[in-house]
């Protein structure tokens, strides 16, 4: 149990998907102006990311390892990532269609987010279980969320905030990014521990 | 919900997210719309070389996304409309469409994977823990519609200035 813990920890604090690997950077700057935005896209791709990197365990341990194909494991990836973000797409739809008209925006966007193939490519290196891939990817995709909701928090105060001219806009928006970052990098303290 | 279509004006009442939607047919006392179509992003300065611009641009997309609204102001084909809906709706469709099934898949692995510790079994609990979560999904979703919390409102319509994208009409209800 501590040692999933551990690891979900690190997932989501000391090893950031945005801030320590840099991953996501396109959505972090993008999606951010609105909390309630913030929190769509973070949940979307939460879903996204747990449930393509099931899928991406399974295909490395059952498909492109034992046949040595590891050398189509990127274009395999992205292809279970693109067929998972259609089932969630078709799934919503299903479920709810007011939901999908609410949520659907969200949805295409992460497909082309680094940040779901980066995360399934860690699991590679990790050689981890099934459960401990689960879960690494998950406490990945919440970290992600955790630093787009305090983003966009920050951002809707900023706009309001008097900002010199030449700071208005995106430039102070990667200055606070990386006073975030550096406040994130107190967490690695936690690993020497 | 029996709050009125210009409840903006009262303060007390919960912040709006706007948006713009065009009128695309007329029928009885419904009126359908499809949301203008933006990025997430609300676009930005370098826009002519986003990777976003052309994702979901297409009629079909735009079609899946059409909607009703009751048509008590008397909205024509083609007028352009503010609607709006409540702040936190979106917040509770996220939280309804991914993290029910986000948490009974986990809930079912973490059991499965107590009680029988293999990577097989964890993953056909969390593929049933899944299909549990949609069904849960499904319910709240339909809860939540019946009350009218997804439920897009009109607002006003649209002045000339809020013009961005050129849509194509087309009269004809799709599914």
């Amino acid at each position: 149990m501590k040692a999933y813990i551990l690891l979900m920890v690190s997932a989501a604090l000391v090893n950031n998907v945005i801030l320590a690997r840099f991953l996501g950077l396109c959505s972090f700057m993008g999606v951010t102006t609105r909390i309630d935005t913030a929190v769509g896209m973070g949940m979307a791709t939460t879903f996204v990311i747990t449930v393509s990197s099931m899928a991406d365990w399974a295909v490395e341990t059952y498909l492109l390892q034992p046949f040595g194909l590891g050398y189509l494991r990127t274009v395999t990836f992205i292809l279970v990532i693109a067929a998972a973000v259609q089932f969630t797409e078709m799934i919503v739809k299903k479920v709810s269609p007011p939901l999908f008209q609410m949520l659907g925006i969200y949805l295409p966007l992460i497909t082309t987010n680094c940040a779901v193939l980066g995360v399934a490519l860690l699991l590679v290196e990790g050689r981890m279980s099934f459960i401990s891939a689960t879960l690494f990817a998950f406490a990945s995709s919440a970290g992600y969320t955790l630093v787009m909701v305090i983003f966009a928090g920050l951002r809707e105060r900023l706009a309001l905030a008097e900002v010199p001219r030449m700071f208005a806009g995106p430039p102070i928006g990667f200055i606070v990014a990386s006073l975030l970052a550096l406040a994130f990098m107190g967490f690695s303290g936690m690993s020497a521990n | 919900m029996d709050a009125p279509a210009d409840d903006t004006l009262d303060f007390s009442a919960p912040a709006m997210v706007e948006g713009i939607a065009h009128v695309v047919a007329v029928e009885g006392d419904l009126a359908w719309l499809e949301p203008e179509q933006t990025t997430s992003c609300g676009s930005c300065a370098s826009s002519g070389a986003c990777g976003a611009k052309g994702i979901g641009t297409t009629a079909s997309r735009l079609e899946a996304r059409r909607f009703s609204l009751e048509n008590h102001a008397g909205l024509a084909v083609g007028e352009r409309v503010v609607i709006g809906i409540r702040e936190n709706a979106l917040v509770k469709a996220s939280l309804t469409a991914y993290a029910i099934p986000l948490g009974t898949l986990l809930g079912s692995g973490a059991l499965a994977q107590w009680a029988a510790g293999s990577d097989g079994v964890t993953m056909a609990a969390m593929f049933g823990g899944l299909a549990l979560g949609l069904g849960l999904a499904r319910l709240n979703a339909r809860r939540l519609n019946t009350r009218g919390d997804l439920a897009p409102r009109f607002l006003r319509r649209a002045d000339e200035a809020a013009a961005c994208h050129p849509v194509t009409f087309n009269k004809k209800v799709g599914a």
